[in-house]
């Protein structure tokens, strides 16, 4: 990551093929997805909690575009995975049961919500943000909560067909198609969030995060950036939402709500904002822990994962990834460039 | 990014040790019980009530049934989450290889796990929905024990009109059950001939009563009829209604038995004296069967939190599951036997006598007409008029 | 006449009580800077409390509030101590997860301690029922959250607003080394403006916990209120977060009177019209 804070947009400028650099990949990531994947052979693995983690991960990468590129912290997240869900939901039933053309319609609906959000809130920063945000999710949420007739309201939409995947591979009771659909979606949409982000575009948003002032000086358009941002965070989200839908062959107002939002900020910031990665680290734990929490004690599991995250802020105070990432640094002093915190 | 990356992917390797659980092979002359109920948060109740529940009839009646040994699978669906809910039923189905499942509870849950229970013949027991129609042709392994929204909403409006309470106003809570419920509250009502003073729909998150109670007031209703779900709106509302000198003003106050569940009805305290409301189960119901059942129940749980429907609902769910269990004691457990045995059948349950529909699962039972009251110093809802083998639709 | 005035007369208390459940929030949001979401448990534990107080120990209503401000102002003294102030220094997303984990921690206790079902409030009988003022009908309880909200809202006002105390709390968060070197003892007026904060939270569970139902799950309930309130108020101001509670009050009153079918949104429209209009609240300073 402090390859990315310690580059200056000058030089930037200066450095000719330095983005090819930026974008390459390394043996660690490409370890870390071969690892994703390997966990279909462990035996016995819980493959739909495994594809629900790629779903959530892919969900807080979306925030990530938000708050670990461009600053921007969204309370309210959860309205575009909902936005996503729900679309995807109204193609299963209402005939267009091809999954991945309704993913895709899916995102183009979710990033014009964002887009629109963008525009709304791009003067707006710090508490009000937050609070216009979360005020925008919950309203949504009333809405679709309340619209009985249209959405099904709080029993949730019925009659949601998935046509099997590329026509080959249907929807199974034990996860199997869900779990590669939703790995290679989320693989997929993560090349591109990565192309992005290491793009002159993705360090626009890092520049602006730091320093809006001296971006705008240097000419770029810092408020037009915050809808691009939440277009894109949107279109992830959305893609997530309907990623949910489709493996579940369900929608309900859940996808939408409050918790939700907040849950997808407290799995980013487990894992780490700012590298992409920390929103999938942060799925992983959060969930098998909260999972594993629940099955051992389910009545106080609360206790354990609100434990949890008193202690990852009081020793991983920017999240599991790069705390782990400066202890490392420490570890080897040759590579070490000083405490990334 | 190169570190990051590392550590990822170790990360990755540790957790996936945690991802693995149980081991394959079950032992032969089992029979797996799922319980997925809510043990977290707003809704532990309905969890915990269940375990008390399941408690209490294994203690009472052993731990085997047609000679298999019965074993729990329980986990916690935390409230209405058809997305953890369905996830948790694909894998006490496929993983933990559950045979029969009491739960999901709500409806979304419900409808959320139906194709998986019918594709893995499943049989189930919903518990803790109310939504019209969600048993029946789509998931015909399924069994109702709770009860249906018209079931309650219905009985109502005649017993209204009937008292010479002709104008009626109506408020529910603006969600799925409500919209329900209202609607065949005001249909029973047109029947009845009643007439409607006036409806209104309450947010499910709302703190503040009072711009509604002097709505109300204003219709000049004879009574009011109330839709809430259980919990903090329930008692806000009775307490609104009180307070805001409503229920001083003559008005008759109704609902279903939601708002006086026994779980919290202590919480809404005097306010909740002389409301009417349409129940399936009583504390107080008059059988010998049902004070045995209380007796045990209390002797085994303590006096509190007090006795709810979704233990009742439980409690005949396991009586079923036992029945159906010795009916084909000897052989391999069969599904379809196991749901048809119980489809159709009649028995006495501690809420009196109840009949599961042979074509669709769901449950035809007696409403009762209750009236709060203070017995022994104690809020009950006592029952004071029956309806008889209500249907579902 | 009489209805339109009486339901003013109720949004004036919803009002005041939404002003008297966030105030706590406000002082250590306002005055410390620091996002402590778990004041809401700390609302729930002020329920707790006196419930436990009047119940088990036949303690009078007023009698408990003093208690109740006590005991969670001792409360939230401990906490401070313990690890609120190891944060102090960190940013607002640290603080949520922290108080969020907090508020999750509490439940579980609450739930441990209390059992998981709604507690039985009760109300001293000079407290309930309505009366007749002025040729209005009125509820009592009401009537009495009107006056101590406002009691609350002048001691408060004048107390941390506009007296030494309230300069040195904010000249130690605003500059804390150079109050420090000024001869505050920063660390003691952190600790006392928690357990204010804290206390007063405390107060708010215990005087709306009638209104509102007590159980486990109460901070989750109500802290997108607290937030609400704080947040369209403005950051650091007390006589914001009582303008805020009582537009918010009155309009959610209002709306569900005379348009019934828009529910709740009243309270999210104008809360987020009022952030995109003034992100910083009502009254908050602009940075």
């Amino acid at each position: 990551m402090s390859a990315i804070e310690r580059l200056t947009p000058e030089r930037a400028k200066a450095a000719t093929g330095y983005f090819a650099r930026l974008a390459r990949w390394n043996v660690y990531e490409i370890l870390f997805w071969l690892a994703l994947a390997g966990m279909y052979f462990v035996p016995n693995v819980d493959l739909v909690l495994m594809s629900q983690i790629f779903i959530w991960g892919l969900f807080a990468m979306s925030l990530d575009i938000l708050l670990g590129y461009r600053g921007i912290p969204s309370l309210g997240h959860a309205a575009f995975f909902g936005v996503g869900a729900y679309v995807a939901g109204y193609c299963g039933k209402f005939g267009w049961t091809e999954p991945i053309s309704a993913l895709v319609l899916a995102m183009a609906i979710a990033a014009v919500v964002g887009w629109l959000t963008g525009k709304l809130v791009q003067r707006v920063t710090g508490v009000g943000l937050l609070m216009v945000t979360l005020g925008l999710n919950l309203i949504l949420y009333d809405l679709v909560h309340r619209s009985t007739d249209v959405t099904g309201g709080d029993d949730g939409m019925q009659g949601i067909v998935i046509a099997p995947v590329l026509g080959l591979f249907r929807f199974d009771i034990f996860g199997r198609t869900a779990f590669w659909y939703a790995l290679i979606i989320a693989f997929i949409l993560f090349v591109i969030a990565r192309a992005v982000v290491k793009s002159p575009f993705g360090l626009a948003l890092v520049g602006a995060r730091e320093n809006p002032r001296r971006m705008i000086m240097l000419g770029a358009p810092v408020e037009g950036d915050v809808s691009r941002a939440f277009a894109l965070g949107a279109a992830l989200a959305g893609a997530a939402g309907a990623l949910l839908t489709q493996t579940t062959q369900f929608v309900s107002p859940n996808t939408l709500s409050f918790q939700r939002s907040a849950d997808v900020l407290v799995i980013l910031i487990i894992g780490g904002t700012g590298r992409l990665y920390g929103g999938f680290i942060g799925a992983l734990v959060f969930l098998i822990l909260r999972d594993w929490l629940a099955a051992i004690s389910p009545v106080y599991w609360y206790f354990w994962i609100g434990l949890l995250l008193v202690v990852v802020v009081s020793f991983f105070r920017k999240g599991l990834l790069p705390s782990l990432e400066t202890l490392l640094n420490r570890w080897k002093p040759s590579k070490a460039d000083g405490p990334t915190a | 990014m190169k570190i990051a990356m590392k550590i990822a992917a170790s990360l990755l390797v540790a957790t996936s040790a945690a991802v693995l659980s149980g081991f394959g092979a079950s032992a032969q002359e089992t029979v797996k019980i799922g319980i997925l109920q809510s043990y977290s948060g707003i809704t532990s109740l309905g969890g915990q009530q269940t375990d008390s529940t399941v408690k209490l009839f294994m203690q009472k009646y052993g731990d085997t049934a047609g000679g298999k040994k019965i074993e729990l699978v329980r986990r916690d669906t935390t409230g209405p989450n058809p997305e953890v809910a369905k996830r948790l039923v694909q894998e006490v189905v496929t993983r933990e290889k559950v045979q029969v499942l009491i739960g999901p509870d709500y409806t979304p849950n419900t409808l959320a796990a139906a194709p998986i229970l019918m594709e893995a013949k499943v049989p189930s027991f919903v518990t803790g929905a109310a939504t019209t129609g969600i048993v029946g042709e789509k998931s015909k392994y399924s069994t109702r024990t709770f009860f249906a929204v018209p079931q309650l909403c219905k009985p109502l409006a005649a017993y209204a009109v009937k008292n010479g309470w002709k104008r009626v106003f109506v408020a529910v809570a603006d969600f799925a059950p409500g919209h329900d419920c209202e609607k065949y509250f005001i249909e029973a009502l047109k029947d009845a001939s009643g007439t409607l003073a006036g409806n209104l729909r309450i947010p499910v998150a709302n703190p503040e009563f009072s711009g509604y109670m002097q709505r109300i007031r204003d219709a000049k209703a004879d009574a009011l009829f109330i839709f809430m779900p259980i919990g903090e709106l329930s008692i806000g509302i009775l307490r609104a209604v009180n307070d805001s000198g409503l229920k001083a003003s003559g008005i008759k106050i109704m609902g279903t038995g939601d708002i006086t569940d026994e779980t919290y009805i202590d919480a809404v305290g005097d306010a909740a004296l002389g409301t009417i409301t349409t129940g399936i189960y009583s504390t107080q119901h008059d059988s010998a069967l049902n004070k045995e059942f209380v007796k045990d129940y209390v002797a085994l749980n303590g006096a509190k939190p007090r006795i709810g429907w979704g233990a009742i609902a439980t409690w005949d769910a396991m009586r079923m599951t036992y029945d159906a269990l010795n009916a084909q004691a000897g052989a391999k457990f069969d599904p379809d036997k196991f749901a048809a045995f119980i489809h159709g059948r009649t028995f006495e349950s501690p809420r009196g006598p109840i009949t599961i529909d042979k074509a669709n699962g769901d449950i035809v039972q007696n409403i009762y007409i209750r009236r709060v009251d203070k017995v022994n110093g104690v809020l009950q809802n006592v029952e004071i008029e029956s309806f008889k083998d209500v249907g579902f639709k | 006449m009489s209805s339109i005035l009486t339901v003013l007369f109720n949004g004036v208390a919803y009002g005041f009580l939404l002003f008297i459940m966030s105030v706590g929030l406000s002082v250590t949001l306002g005055m410390m800077n620091f996002v402590n979401l778990a004041q809401a448990s700390f609302s729930m534990f002020g329920g707790y409390v006196k419930v436990t107080a009047m119940q088990s120990f036949g303690v009078p209503f007023l009698a408990s509030l003093p208690i109740v401000f006590i005991v969670i102002g001792a409360l939230s003294i401990v906490v401070e101590r313990l690890i609120f102030r190891h944060f102090y220094n960190t940013d607002d997303l640290t603080q949520v997860l922290l108080t969020i984990g907090l508020v999750f921690m509490s439940i579980a206790i609450a739930t441990y301690a209390w059992g998981g079902t709604y507690q039985r409030i009760d109300m001293p009988s000079w407290l309930t029922g309505q009366r007749d003022v002025l040729g209005l009908t009125l509820e009592t309880y009401r009537i009495f959250l009107i006056a101590i909200g406002a009691a609350m809202a002048i001691i408060l006002v004048l107390g941390l607003e506009r007296t030494q105390l309230g300069a040195m709390v904010r000249a130690c968060v605003d500059n804390r080394r150079v109050a420090g070197a000024c001869g505050l003892n920063t660390e003691l007026i952190f600790a006392l403006t928690f357990a204010i904060g804290g206390g007063l939270a405390g107060l708010g569970g215990a005087l709306s916990a009638n209104l509102l139902g007590l159980d486990p799950n109460f901070p989750l309930r109500y802290l997108v209120y607290l937030l609400i309130i704080v947040s369209v108020g403005g950051m650091g101001t007390i006589s914001g977060t009582l303008i805020a509670g009582l537009a918010l009050g009155i309009a959610d009153v209002m709306g569900k009177y005379y348009f019934p079918q828009f529910g709740g949104f009243v309270i999210y429209v104008l809360t987020v019209a009022c952030m995109l209009w003034r992100p910083h609240g009502l009254l908050g300073r602009q940075t």
